[in-house]
Parts: structure tokens; sequence; C-alpha cells
């Protein structure tokens, strides 16, 4: 069986955009933040990693809730391992709790009694991006919070795609009243006020994750399809196409063998600002309050919370800069890709 | 070509049309209009006032079908979609947006209150945003790949990946809550009627600091590398190749061929600024409690003013459509070569 | 032509073609008047031509000669409760968040916060005193009661007045009859009441006449003594009504009245010189300041601001946030500012948690129970609320005679929903929360204000610890109204408004259960509960009702269905020094110590132009005072002492 190997030309391409550093890099840094926020149960959780107990090991990351009395507590409901870590080491009797980098989940609240939060960053705590007004750790709402939007451009990524590709194609490359109808249509739906659509919609259901997702997808569809139809149209013009078609190969063979694998670099490009617009839209909406609903771990949401209280600088400083890290790594990623794909050698007599 | 910007005019007919029968239709299906407003109220009042002491046996709708049906017909929501939709066209074309159903105020009234705003800032970014990228631009293709590139290069694209409102966040809590330099939003201070004319112009430049940046670091990153990359392009061309190996100065090859060249992409997209100037961002608007178009839009979707999100959806649409015009028309002002059929 | 007469027309104004005849006419009573009265104006001169020409000559309604054997009463022998001290002068500056989309009080988005300001300064037939409860004399200077339990006789104050100098007559209260009845101010619900519920006002003379209920109700008091309406400046409605009126300033007999505005940004009310009232015992010394201005903040953060900046007088600090750490501050520390914590002894708003009983979990009583004893209250109060807030220990408390002293509210405790929840068949789950034939104990908690998220998701969390588990959706406010009103909820966190007596019958009575619509939002259908709020409801005798009140109050309790959660009962404010208030700072019922109009408890501070300049010349020179925090507990609950 041969071994699946790229084709010269598609090596090529990589090389060149492994040469770019600016964009290698981020793709990097930004490959690592996805697999840390998927991961983000690791090392961002309320559950200890290990524990330690009589002789036993109990690992609660991933396991079925343990409830206070497994480790020798006087409660059933889950055991609070910040507070089981302080006694086992109060007691020194052999019993350990090895807990996460971040001891907090993205809804644990952190109250005290003799102050309230919002708290200031506080490495001692390991609140290390102090918390919010509720008392949760911003850190572990960010990486919870960056798992969700992250999940969430992908899937309107995917959604997008599936119609603005099928719907692109076949406007450019039949064109005539069929293109022109879709033109049209595009027009007129790219002018509807979408937030109009997206409030009616929240105020009949509340929206989860699938259906914000469709009511992104009904508007996100416009720009893809564009550019799509743009490009086949330019293909459906080039010779080989005319070749092809003079051999007798069907409309669907036409499209999906020669055309599609010639527009790819287009698609690719396009992706990761689909990413990032995909990740500041749902940032915008739930900013708005039209997002996903409380208490999700969102960034709109803790941008809203850093507005009202402005005091609270930590909350809206790490939120920004959280922001600026992964939509900046996402558009160097996609100036990268572009231009690995479209190479422009400059000569220029001076 | 004056036949095809015809054709191109006439086209905005069915466009506009579909547009505006689109949301007409979605208004009716929303809940929370003002009818249901006043039975919340109605409810309100009767919870409040203990309601009907010994009334029927049992509580009844706060309002009785007929009361109800006399508002539908008070707020022109008794008779069929289309026929309202119809009147309301009619309406439309004698220059009569209708009335707010929240302020009762003319909703052209409204609008051309705030677009003065939204232009301000509008008009604002575009001086801005032409002023600084189109030589930014050119300094950067001529240092391509200098340090001085790379450096704007990060500092252009961290403006362009982070939207404008959130920067207008970080900016309004640094700036303006933390260290106290700019004021928290809105246009003016709120003792501007007292102040004198001198107070009044400092008071308002004071207050656009903010909103302008924000406005502005989105926008700018486009235009730069629009306006780099096409003169690259252009230096890269045999006509300069050929001028400058006849000997031509290479400053004078660029300025006075290759940045003629380089301009018409810019050109083009000028013509889509028509309705960018009056429409504004809403959540730059919102975060800086500033009463543009972009606020009115948003409070009126969100409170249901069906008039006014529609007469600003006439307003807006109409100047996209016809923004979309004059960039084509500006393409072949600036660009003998283009000839549209 | 006395009415036509005093009001100016402005030709300009009138749009339709076909009133021009009306427009002619009116035109000529200019014309008579400018060549008559000369200046006579009133306020809000542009209005539609037509309802003048209708208002000319008021159609005399018939008078009755009055029913022998009425037994006139007044009260001047309750306490007053404003300082001898005050003095008049100065102006109240005080914030809106929005500005009013309407001056009108009824009609169209009417509602706003704002219309108390105008309404406050229309004054009703009599008033309650807010300490006694009892009634006292606002327009009308005696009262009596008919045997038939539905009438009730005034004599009004010959001295009260219009802001427009016409006098207060009997004819102005029969015409809030025609007025609120009258379908042109599309106000169907005041068409409703002042339908159903009042039969008509009979007239006896000018200065005296009845107002006849449709049937005897218990308070018939509160129920009839409504305000009048200036049929003079009104006339004949139509159908402009709603938008000729939007931005009129109407009459008003109360102590202030618009002066001036400025639309998007400030309202101003001016005192009235030589208020007709202004000496009657119980507005004596009160209304103090010259002028009160309502400027537009759009922000509540940004209202703090301009308080510490002197641009508004006084900010209410109920926010634990507010009173504990922003008031810590240069202008608090110095002691330019004062701060009070007033406790009042009000009715409270039944603020909680209430269960659909229709949902097949909460048919089992014990599940309610340990629902309740999964909500961990205090909790939130000592840690989210700064323990700022009260444990409200039934939907009713504040009430007087009305409420059950008795009934506590079920407190957090995981023994109890252990043992409760065990006994009605359920077991934890792997994931810790309660289970049964694969049903868990998840319900969603819908909610509408932004504000609760902290509470209820501490909430949450406390409750996943015994076994429960919410799921919170925010909806908009209309949307989770809907939800609820539909009975489409699980658990609706919310609060009902308040009146002066509790309300049983459209909350909890079976008629209103299993239909969408209704208050009645738990479902409540229980036989016994039906029986005494009926009699409740039919019952006169306020002994035999304030006894009944209670025990269905502790059947509320019984049946578990509405979780109490918390209870303000107390204001708390901060105002500049130069503003002053009496001693007690307040009343029984006050929940604004410098709410300017309330003709109840309402005007009782005053300004001090003496502390205003020691306090500005200490400004400019850095010195401070000795801060002051003032805690008044005069009128503190029985129950938190």
């Amino acid at each position: 069986m041969p071994r699946f190997q790229f084709n010269p030309p598609t090596l090529r391409k990589i090389r060149r955009f492994q040469s770019i550093r600016r964009g290698w890099w981020s793709l990097v840094v930004f490959g690592c933040m996805v697999v840390a926020s998927l991961f983000a149960e690791l090392w961002v959780n309320d559950r200890a990693l290990v524990v330690r107990y009589q002789g036993e090991f109990y690992f609660p990351g991933y396991s079925d809730p343990l409830p206070g009395a497994t480790f020798g507590l006087d409660y059933a409901y889950e055991t609070d391992y910040r507070d089981l870590a302080r006694r086992f080491a109060a007691a020194g009797d052999g019993n350990w709790v090895l807990m996460p980098l971040v001891p907090y989940g993205p809804y644990t609240t952190d109250l005290r009694d003799d102050a309230f939060p919002p708290f200031p960053p506080d490495w001692r705590q390991r609140h290390f991006f102090g918390t919010d007004t509720v008392g949760r750790d911003v850190l572990a709402r960010l990486v919870y919070g960056f798992r969700i939007a992250i999940l969430f451009s992908l899937g309107l990524l995917a959604v997008n795609y599936a119609i603005g590709v099928s719907l692109g194609c076949a406007m450019g490359y039949f064109g005539g009243r069929f293109d022109l109808f879709f033109q049209r249509l595009i027009e007129v739906w790219s002018n509807v006020p979408f937030l109009y659509v997206i409030i009616i919609i929240s105020s009949i259901v509340v929206p989860s994750f699938w259906i914000l997702v469709l009511i992104m997808a009904i508007f996100g569809w416009i720009g893809i399809t564009w550019t799509m139809r743009t490009v086949t149209y330019k293909e459906r013009e080039r010779d080989y196409v005319l070749a092809a078609r003079v051999l007798g190969a069907s409309h669907g063979r036409i499209i999906l063998r020669h055309i599609l694998p010639n527009t790819v670099a287009v698609i690719v490009t396009y992706a990761p600002f689909s990413v990032s617009s995909g990740i500041v839209a749902l940032t915008s909406l739930d900013y708005l309050g039209f997002g996903l609903p409380p208490p999700t771990p969102s960034w709109g949401e803790l941008l809203a919370q850093g507005w009202t209280y402005m005091s609270a600088w930590w909350i809206v400083a790490s939120v920004v800069g959280a922001m600026v890290v992964t939509l900046v790594a996402v558009t160097f990623i996609g100036e990268a890709v572009r231009e690995a794909l479209d190479p422009k050698r400059y000569t220029i007599y001076e | 070509m004056t036949a095809y910007f015809i054709r191109r005019l006439l086209l905005i007919v069915p466009t506009f049309l579909g547009i505006t029968v689109m949301v007409f239709v979605i208004t009716r299906m929303v809940p929370g209009g003002p009818i249901e407003r006043i039975i919340v109220q109605a409810r309100q009042m009767q919870s409040s006032l203990g309601g009907l002491a010994s009334g029927p046996a049992e509580q009844r709708q706060p309002l009785s079908e007929d009361q109800i049906e006399r508002l539908k017909a008070y707020y022109g929501f008794d008779k069929p979609v289309l026929v309202s939709y119809g009147q309301w066209l009619a309406k439309v074309m004698r220059g009569d947006l209708g009335t707010s159903t929240r302020y009762y105020d003319p909703v052209w009234r409204m609008i051309v209150e705030r677009i003065p705003i939204s232009l301000y800032f509008g008009i604002l970014t575009l001086l801005m945003v032409y002023g600084v990228c189109i030589p930014l631009g050119i300094a950067k293709a001529l240092r391509h790949k200098s340090g001085f590139d790379n450096v704007t290069s990060v500092v252009v694209f961290v403006g362009y990946a982070v939207p404008g409102w959130v920067i207008g966040v970080l900016l309004l809590v640094l700036l303006a809550s933390v260290w106290e330099i700019f004021p928290l939003g809105g246009l003016t201070g709120d003792d501007f009627p007292d102040m004198a004319l001198g107070e009044q112009v400092v008071d308002i430049l004071w207050h656009t600091v903010l909103p302008l940046a924000a406005y502005v670091a989105g926008s700018f990153a486009v235009m730069t590398m629009l306006m780099k990359n096409t003169l690259m392009d252009n230096l890269a061309a045999d006509y300069v190749r050929t001028a400058v190996a006849k000997g031509l100065p290479f400053r004078r090859a660029v300025f006075r061929h290759a940045l003629r060249n380089s301009l018409i992409p810019i050109a083009t997209s000028f013509g889509n600024n028509v309705s960018v100037v009056v429409s504004g961002s809403f959540l730059i608007e919102k975060v800086f409690n500033i009463n543009g178009m972009g606020l009115l839009g948003y409070e009126s979707v969100v409170e249901r003013d069906y008039p006014v999100v529609l007469g600003i959806l006439v307003v807006s649409s109409l100047l996209f459509l016809v923004g979309n015009i004059l960039s084509d028309l500006c393409v072949a002002a600036v660009d003998p070569r283009v000839r549209f059929e | 032509m006395t009415n036509g007469s005093i009001m100016p027309i402005n030709p300009k104004d009138t749009k339709h073609p076909e009133l021009r005849t009306v427009l002619l006419f009116c035109l000529f009573v200019l014309l008579l008047m400018v060549a008559g009265c000369g200046e006579e104006k009133t306020p809000g001169t542009d209005r539609k031509a037509d309802a003048t020409a209708d208002a000319a000559p008021a159609a005399r309604r018939p008078r009755e000669p009055l029913p022998e054997g009425i037994v006139w009463q007044t009260n001047d022998t309750d306490p007053v409760f404003a300082s001898p001290e005050a003095v008049r002068g100065g102006t109240l500056h005080e914030a809106l968040l929005s500005f009013p989309l309407t001056f009108r009080t009824v009609g169209p988005d009417s509602n706003s916060s704002f219309r108390s300001a105008i309404l406050d300064n229309q004054l009703s037939l009599v008033g309650i005193h807010p300490n006694t409860e009892k009634i006292i004399p606002e327009l009308a200077t005696h009262w009596a009661f008919d045997p038939d339990g539905r009438t009730m006789y005034f004599k009004l104050d010959r001295r009260a007045r219009w802001s427009d100098g016409h006098p207060v007559t009997a004819d102005d209260f029969a015409y809030t009859l025609d007025f609120m009845r009258s379908e042109h101010i599309v106000a169907p619900w005041y068409n409703d009441y002042y339908s159903r519920e009042i039969e008509r006002v009979i007239i006896y003379d000018d200065h005296t006449l009845a107002v006849v209920a449709a049937r005897p109700v218990p308070d018939l008091h509160l129920r009839i003594a409504f305000a009048p309406t200036p049929e003079h400046f009104y006339g004949r409605l139509n159908d402009d009504f709603v938008l000729a009126y939007n931005w009129e300033i109407v009459p008003n007999t109360g102590p202030y009245q618009i002066s001036d505005f400025e639309k998007g940004r400030r309202v101003r009310f001016k005192r009235k010189e030589n208020w007709w009232a202004e000496d009657r015992r119980y507005f004596r010394h009160r209304f103090n300041a010259d002028t009160v201005v309502f400027t537009v903040v759009r922000d509540f953060n940004l209202t703090w601001e301009y308080f510490k900046k002197r641009r508004l007088d006084t900010f209410a600090l109920n926010l634990p946030e507010y009173w504990h750490v922003k008031s810590r501050t240069e202008v608090v520390e110095k002691g330019y500012v004062e701060r009070i914590w007033f406790f009042n002894d009000t009715q409270q708003s039944a603020q909680g948690l209430w269960l659909n009983l229709d949902r097949e979990i909460f048919a089992d009583r014990r599940v309610r129970y340990a629902f309740a004893h999964a909500m961990n209250v205090e909790k939130v109060i000592d840690q989210v609320l700064r323990g700022d807030y009260y444990r409200l220990e039934h939907g009713f408390m504040g009430y007087g005679a009305y409420s059950n002293p008795e009934i506590r509210a079920r407190r957090f405790d995981l023994g109890k929903v252990e043992a409760l929840m065990t006994e009605a068949g359920w077991r934890r789950g792997a994931d810790g929360i309660w289970t049964r034939d694969d049903r868990r104990f998840a319900v969603e908690v819908t909610y509408s204000l932004e504000e609760h998220t902290p509470r209820l998701v501490v909430l949450k969390e406390e409750a996943r610890k015994a076994g429960v588990e919410l799921q919170l959706r925010r909806l908009d406010a209309t949307a989770a109204y809907k939800k609820v009103l539909e009975k489409k909820h699980d658990v609706a966190w919310m609060g009902w408004s308040t009146s002066l007596r509790p309300q049983y019958w459209e909350h909890f009575h079976s008629v209103n259960a299993h239909k969408p619509q209704t208050n009645n939002i738990t479902n409540t259908d229980d036989p016994e509960m039906d029986r005494i709020i009926d009699a409740y409801r039919n019952s006169l005798d306020a002994t035999k009702r304030a006894a009944l009140s209670r025990q269905i109050q502790a059947k509320i309790h019984e049946i578990g269905a509405f979780v109490p959660t918390f209870m303000v009962p107390y204001v708390r404010q901060a105002y500049w020094r130069w503003w002053r208030l009496p001693e007690p700072a307040g009343t029984r019922h006050t929940g604004d110590l410098f709410d300017p109009f309330g003709s109840a408890t309402g005007g009782l501070f005053w300004y001090d132009p003496a502390r205003h300049a020691e306090t500005e010349a200490a400004m400019k020179a850095g010195r401070g005072f000795e801060p002051v925090t003032r805690i008044d507990e005069t009128y503190k609950m029985p129950s938190l002492r």
C-alpha cells in the first residue's frame, strides 16, 4: 500500500509556509492554545488531578464526582479538593492531593468571608488573572470560553463552507439566470440587519450552542459564496475546463474533479479569517447578551462585566490580552497561508 | 456605459423591495411589540392595584379581545402583512417614514437628528484613515521587509485582528476609568450648553479621541496593506522597470507613475464609504454611549420600535446600494481602461 | 366663554383642512381673549384646536340633592411628620436613567419611572397617613362613608386650585371618569378599571360629591379616592390624544409643576408660589426645595461620578457595592457627603423562586420542601450581598397585622434534603444529582435581570451540593414574563409588586391555575386554600381579614411552592451635607428620603444655605468635617430587631 504523500507542489507550499516565520510561529502558538484548551480539565479545574488517600490513588479529573465521604469528610456532595488539600497537608499522615495549575473550574465561585469579589490577580491564591465579579477565576473562564469559541468558529466554518462552496460553485459555473437570482438574493440577504433576526430567535428559544451556530450561518455563508462564485467564474473560462467539456465530462465531474481542486487555495486562505470572525461574532453577541446563556464561560460576558465594573481593570485587560494574542495569531496564520499559496516575488530596480 | 449604470440603478428597485419586504415580514413575527408591551403594563397595573375586587369568577386577560383589536388597529397591525406593507411603502414614497411607536416622534426627524453625529465620526475616521494609510502604505512598500515594515505591520495587524469596540472597551477602562485622562463616554460634557464656544469645541474634541481611536483601529490595516500591496505590484510591473531602466530617477518613477496606478483600488473602495459614514458601528457607539445612527438602530431593534427599524433600513440600504454603484463610477472615472457593459 | 377664552390657539398647529371651520371659530375666540382677558395664559399652549372648541361651554352636569344624615369625618389630630425647622429654598438635582417617553400618565409608554414625578403632583381626594395609615385630607377636607359600603362622600377644599388658577370642582372628578373611560387615551386597563370598579360620581354642588364603587369592597377609600382631571384643559378627547398630549404639561394640584424641559436632557420642576395647600396640617413644612431638576444620566455608574462632582445632590446607596466600597471616597471621608441608613416597615415585594406545580417533579410536596432546603439563600446574602439584604420569610412581609410573624422560610439544610428526598424514593446518581426512574432533579430557573446572575450562580453551586441541578435561563424581560405567564417554566425567579393590602386570589386561587395568562404562576390548586381566599375576599371586616390573611400565608408556606429569598426593608442614601432631614428622617413607609413630591411621604428634607456656605469654604480650604453615617432604626421591622 503506498504511503500517503503530499504531491510536490503542495509540499513546496507547506515548506514555503514554514519559511514565513511569523505565520509558522503563530500556527505553533495557536495550535498549542487549542490543544491546551481541549485538555483544560488537566490544568484548569477545581477537581484534583491525583488524590492519594489511605494508600489508594484517586483520579477525579475525568470521573464521576466523588462525594466528600470518600475521603473521610462529613458531607455527601462533591469533594472540595482545595479544602481537602489543606486538610491533608495539615494532618500530615501521608495523604496528599495534587491540584491542577489553576485549581478553579469555570463555574467555581471562590467567595471569602472577609472580602467581596472581584478580586485582583493573586499568585498565592492561584488566581493568576484575578476573579470576575462573582468570584470565578478569570483565567479559568478565559480558557473554557476559548474552547467554546474555537469549537463554535469551527462548527460555523463547516456549515458556512458546506453552503458557500456548493452554492458559490454552482453560481459561478452555471451563471445566467441562476446566478443573477442568487446575486439579488445575496444582496437582499446581506442587508437584513442580522442582529434583528438573532434577537427574534433568542426571544423565542434560548440559543444553545448549535442553534447559535445555525443562526450565525444564516448570515455567514454570504462571504464564502461570493468568493467561490468569482473564483469558479474565472476557472470556468480556462482552457482545461473547455477541454474537459469537449471530452464530454459531466457538469458534476467538471466541478468536482477539475474546478474544486483548483479553488482549494482560496478555500484554505479563507479559513483562518473565518475562524477569527467567528470568534469575534460570538464575543460580540455574548457582550450584548444575545449569545450563549449564562453562566456559560465566555469572553463577551467577561468584557461586559469589565465594562460595568471598570475599576476591576484586570478583567478587561485579560480578555483583551487573550483576544489580541488569539486573533493576531490567527490573522498572521491567514496572511502566511495566503502568501504561501500565492507568492509574489517583487523585483524592484533601484 | 451609461446604459450599464442605468441598468444598475434600475436593479436597485427590486433589491430594495426585497430587503424591505423581508424585514417587514420578520417584524410581524417578533414577539414583544408595542401591543405586548401594553398588555404587560396592564397586567402589572392589575397586580399592583390588586386587580378587581370581586370580579368574575376567573381572572381574565388584562385586556379583552376587542381592546386588543383596537390597539392593533391603532398600531396598524390589523391588516394582512402585504397590505400594510403596501401602505407603509406608499407612505415612504411620499417621504413619510412614520412615527416611532416608542417615542412618538417622526422617524425621519429621529434619523436626521442622529446623522450629524455618525457623519462626524465617519468623516473624521475617513480623514484619519486616508491621511495616514496612504503615506504609511507607501513608506512600507518602499521599505519592504525592513525593520520599520515589520514593526508597523505588527501594530497594524493588532488593530486589524481585534475588533474596534473591544479596543474601545480597553481604552475606556484604562484611559477613562483607571487613569481618568479621558471622559467616560458621551459626545459632550454634561454642562455643554453652558459653555463658551471655544470650550465647546475643546469639550467635543476631548470626547472624540477615544471613540475615534476605536473607529480608526479597524479600518487602518485593510487600507494600509491595500496601499502597500498594490504599490508593490506596480513597482514590480514592467512599465516602472522600463521607466527606471530608461534612467528616470526611482523617486520620480514611484510618484509619477506607480503611485497613480496604485490609487485605483483605493478609489474603488471609496464609494462604499457612503454608507459606512452614516451607519456607524453600533457596538462602538454603545460602548462609548454616543447617540449616533448605530445606537439608534440597535436600541430600536432591542425595543422593537418597528417604524424606526424600518426607517433606518430604508436609509441605510439605499445608501448601501447607491454606494456600490458610486464605487463603480469611481473606478470608471479613475481608470480609463475599465469599461462596464 | 370662560373655558375657551384662556386657551390661546396657535393657528399654524392645525394640519387638518377639515378643521378649518373649527379653527376660524377658535381664532374668533382668540380675538375675544386678546381683547378681553389680556395676559391670562396656561403652560402648554400649542394644543389641538378641536379639543378647545368642544370644551368651550362645559355642559353642566346635573346636581343632586345631598342625602340627609351624613356624618362628616376629618382628621386633624394625627401626628405631623415634617420638621418645623424646615425652611424654603435651594435646588435639588436628581438623575434620570432615561428621559421619559412621554409626559402623559395614561396611554402607551406612559408607565415609566418618571410618571410618579408627575402623578405625585396630582393630589387625590384623600390620602393615607404614612405612620398611622389612617385617612388624611388631600383635596377633600371631609369625608363620610355610606352604610351601603360602596359610596363615599367628599367635601372639597374650597381653596383647591389647579396650577393654571382654575378652582378644583366636583365636575373635575366626574370628568376623570369620562376621561379614563375614553378609548382615545389608548389605555385599556384604565378604561376597564374606571368602568368596572367605579360606578359613578354624584355631584351635589361644586364642592360636594360622592364616588360610588361598583360593589362593596374592603378599604373602600383606597379604591375610590382618585385624582381629578382638568376638564377645562382637555375638553373633549379625540383620536389625536396620544400624540397631541405627548409633551403637554397638564395642570395639576400638587406643590410643583414642570416649568421647562429639554427633551432628552432635563426636566425642571418649580414650586408653586402660594400653593393652595401649603399651610394644611399634613403639608406644612414640606416641599421645601424651590426647584427640582431631573437630569438624564444614562449609566448608573456615571450617576455616582456625577454625584461625587456635586452635579447631583443625592445618591441611593442601596447596592452593597456602593455602600461598602465605592462610598469609601474622599467626599464621604471628609464629611462633605453624609450617609443615612434608614429602616422602614413597608410592604415587601414577594421575591423568590416560584415552582410550577404542574411540573411532574414538583407534584410531590417532599420534593418541593427539599428544593427549598437546597437553596442557600443565606450564603448569597452573606457572600454576594455583603449581609445587607434580609431573608424574606414569606411572601407578604411588612403588611402590618396582615402579615404572619410566625412563618420562617425553610433554611439551607443538607440533612433535611437528604431525608426528604430519600423518603420520596429518590437516590443520588453517579454525578451526585438526585434521580428516580431516570428522572434527574434538574430544573430550569427562568429569570431576566442580568444583575441577578451572580446570586443565581452561587445558588446553583450550592444546590449542586444538595444534589439539585439548577439550569439558569436568562430571557429578556418580556420573553421571561411571557414564558412564566404561559406557565411554561419549571421555576421562575421573580418578584411581584406590592399593594397596600396583600392580594392572594390572583396568585393562589385554583380558578387561576392550569391556564395561561393568569398570575397563579405556581398553579396552586388547593380546595382549602380556595376556601380561605374566598372568605378573605368576601369579608369587609378588617380584623377578620387580617386573621384570614395570616392563615393564608401559613397555607402558602405549607404548600411550599414559593421559596422566598430577599427583602430590603430600608433605604440607604448619600447626600451633600447642606441638605437636612427631620428627626426621624422619614416615615414608616418612606421609600426615598429625598423624594421631592410624594404627597404621603415626600418633601420632608430642606436646604440649609449656611451649611452650604460652610461646606464650600471648607472644601476650598481643604478642611474636612467629621464623617457622618446616620443609622435610623425608628421604624425597623420588629422581627429584625
